[in-house]
């Protein structure tokens, strides 16, 4: 049984009942049925605000930090993306784990928007609700029903989710689901910019990054990034310049793609959030990857598992040296 | 005729790369028609999110030499403007061209050409109607272009268009009669456009300086850039120092009061210490402050922000919330 948003809502009202939470991190309808917004329950008082259902894209960890000096212990519901991200905040004690209970919502993908509207060629003012049928989703209209494709309209990173269930969570809200059908090689697209030649790399990536508005929207929303300043905002010194041209653009996307190394969970965000249509994954894959072949590592699946990059070993590999 | 108008001037009009945006054009064949608003406005045409104001030199006597980094201001054409862009830049002059009078801006302003594309359709985000602009009007144009089906009927506004319309006169033909009524047909698509009641909001607005109600807005706010660097009104800049041994340059850029170093003093002291207070500003900026000293609201209800808010923050939801008394009563 999937999840409903009834469910959810009893779950969560119970624990505010019982005083196990003070606060709780959901989300609610946004301003049409495809959108979702983050919200905040400090009671139950509004428990019918929760919504549970493929639209909920945000990954709320990172607001777990907001809460980290609010007193009390804040629930949060979390999919199996944003679980990893919760065990990357618990690795680098950013939260503590006993102020934070955890609702796992196992997911079997969210709606891409964009795809969707362009796949059934509808507004968003038709659409009335998305419900998950397994491998389609079936999208209620204004004038009837439709059933349609997984696989036509899921958000790129959950064609290649190979963690739909929360690796860790207090409670599961809903069934596990088993491995997701359509996954395929998560790293195909890394491997067409591997085997493209230096030149064409620099031709693809200076023409994306030109684009870029350095709105730090794909900084912002993501989960693991954590610093209290960030040195893109720092002003004495001034590491990066606030001109935006190619060159300090591009030291900015190198620099963000670094320090997610070992820490991003492909939740997807930072593309989501591009208004530019960047394809920031594409550079999160690739140091995946590389981390999976370096380190045999990857990120957000055990809290106990010590981060390559912060760690040393005696038999690193060290052929750079 | 765009290739002809991209011959005599710099003409800027909607291109698809990763989305639609206005852009440079060298031909007509670069330029896209299949759109409801490009996702960036035109205001980079005239206030461009960097640029170079002078550049200085130090020779080998230590003595320093400022030179001007202006362009010689070629005529430029934006092709494809919608009505909201139009009226923002209205909005923006109240800026540029108010007590200060900011040259840069300015030049470009006159030596641009406006020509509109009149909108027959509207995405599920817009709500220009709320500002008294009719989205299929050139009331803020130079040049009207209007889709009637198979042809285009084109009116001039202003002296400006008037003459670029003569100079370009054999790429048109006379009226048939029917462009009128043919218009008047195609305005059905606009009809169920939303209309927000933002009568004496910047009243409603004072009255909830202090309230719980943008706490919850304030913490759903991640702090990025999208919503003021999309926005056609917002004109927010910083100004900085490139300097190196021999020279450098100075040189403004977009600033957004969504980050936090926007007023951060060299003391430390930060006077919006928070995002609620940094939110509150933006739009405590567009429905109140701006009105106090223009009387216009500063949103056109293009809705860029609406759609691209990755946390669904949206304006439209809060005019509504102030205008109905629930802002107020949370």
């Amino acid at each position: 049984m999937k999840a409903t948003s009834a469910e959810l809502q009893t779950r969560v009202k119970d624990l505010f009942e019982d005083g196990t939470i003070s606060h709780f991190i959901g989300y609610e309808t946004g301003s049409d049925s495809l959108r979702v917004a983050p919200c905040f329950l400090e009671g139950s008082q509004e428990i019918g605000r929760l919504v549970w259902n493929p639209v909920c894209a945000n990954n709320l960890a990172k607001y777990l930090l907001d809460f980290k000096n609010v007193p009390g212990r804040v629930g949060i519901m979390v999919k199996g993306c944003d679980s990893r991200s919760v065990v990357e905040l618990l690795k680098e004690n950013q939260i503590d784990r006993d102020r934070v209970f955890i609702v796992g919502v196992p997911c079997s993908g969210i709606v891409d928007r964009e795809k969707l509207l362009q796949v059934m060629g509808i507004s968003p003012t038709q659409v009335v609700a998305v419900q998950d049928e397994g491998d389609s989703f079936l999208v209620t209209l204004t004038d009837g029903e439709q059933r349609v494709d997984k696989e036509k309209v899921l958000r790129d990173e959950c064609l290649v989710c190979r963690y739909p269930n929360p690796p860790v969570y207090d409670v599961l809200t809903g069934e596990t689901v088993s491995r997701l059908p359509w996954v395929g090689d998560d790293y195909s697209m890394v491997k067409e910019q591997e085997a493209l030649s230096l030149e064409e790399k620099a031709t693809y990536w200076n023409r994306e990054l030109s684009q870029c508005i350095r709105c730090y929207a794909c900084r912002n929303i993501c989960p693991v990034c954590t610093c209290s300043e960030c040195i893109f905002d720092k002003k004495a010194p001034r590491w990066i310049s606030k001109a935006n041209d190619l060159s300090e653009n591009l030291v900015y996307h190198l620099i963000r793609a670094f320090h997610v190394a070992g820490r991003c969970v492909d939740c997807g965000e930072c593309e989501r959030a591009c208004p530019m249509n960047i394809p920031l994954r594409r550079l999160n894959k690739k140091v995946e990857k590389d981390m999976l072949e370096l380190f045999n590592y990857t990120a957000g699946i055990d809290v106990e598992q010590q981060p390559p990059l912060t760690t040393y070993r005696v038999d690193d590999l060290d052929e750079f040296m | 005729m765009l290739d002809a108008l991209a011959q005599a001037y710099d003409l800027i009009a909607p291109v698809q790369g990763n989305n639609i945006s206005f852009r440079r054009v060298e031909s007509g064949s670069e330029v896209t028609l299949d759109y409801i608003n490009p996702m960036l406005s035109a205001k980079s045409t005239f206030f461009p999110q960097t640029e170079t104001l002078f550049r200085f030199s130090r020779d080998d006597s230590e003595e320093f030499g400022i030179e001007p980094a202006r362009e010689p201001g070629r005529s430029q054409v934006i092709f494809g403007i919608r009505a909201c862009d139009a009226r923002s830049l209205r909005l923006m002059d109240m800026v540029f061209d108010g007590q200060h009078k900011d040259s840069y801006y300015l030049d470009r302003r006159k030596n641009t050409t406006l020509m509109g594309l009149a909108c027959f359709d509207y995405l599920e985000t817009c709500f220009c109607p709320t500002f008294g602009i009719d989205p299929a009007s050139g009331e803020d144009v130079d040049i009207l272009f209007s889709d009637v089906g198979d042809r285009f009927l084109v009116e001039a506004f202003t002296e400006k268009g008037t003459a670029l319309l003569e100079r370009f006169a054999e790429f048109f033909a006379e009226l048939r009669g029917d462009e009128e009524q043919l218009r008047e047909g195609r305005k059905a698509g606009l009809a169920g456009m939303k209309r927000l009641d933002v009568k004496g909001i910047a009243d409603k607005m004072a009255q909830l300086y202090e309230g719980p109600y943008w706490d919850d807005i304030g913490t759903r706010c991640l702090g990025c850039g999208i919503c003021t660097y999309l926005c056609p009104t917002c004109h927010c800049f910083d100004i900085a120092d490139v300097s190196l041994d021999e020279g450098g340059e100075r040189f403004r850029c977009w600033d957004s009061c969504m980050f936090p170093e926007f007023t951060l003093m060299v003391s430390g002291e930060n006077p919006r210490p928070n995002q609620k207070a940094r939110v509150q500003q933006r739009f405590f900026h567009k429905l109140k402050y701006f009105h106090d000293r223009n009387n216009e609201l500063a949103c056109v209800g293009c809705g860029r922000c609406v759609r691209h808010c990755p946390v669904n923050i949206d304006i439209a939801q809060i005019i509504d919330d102030v205008s109905s008394g629930k802002a107020g009563n949370e």
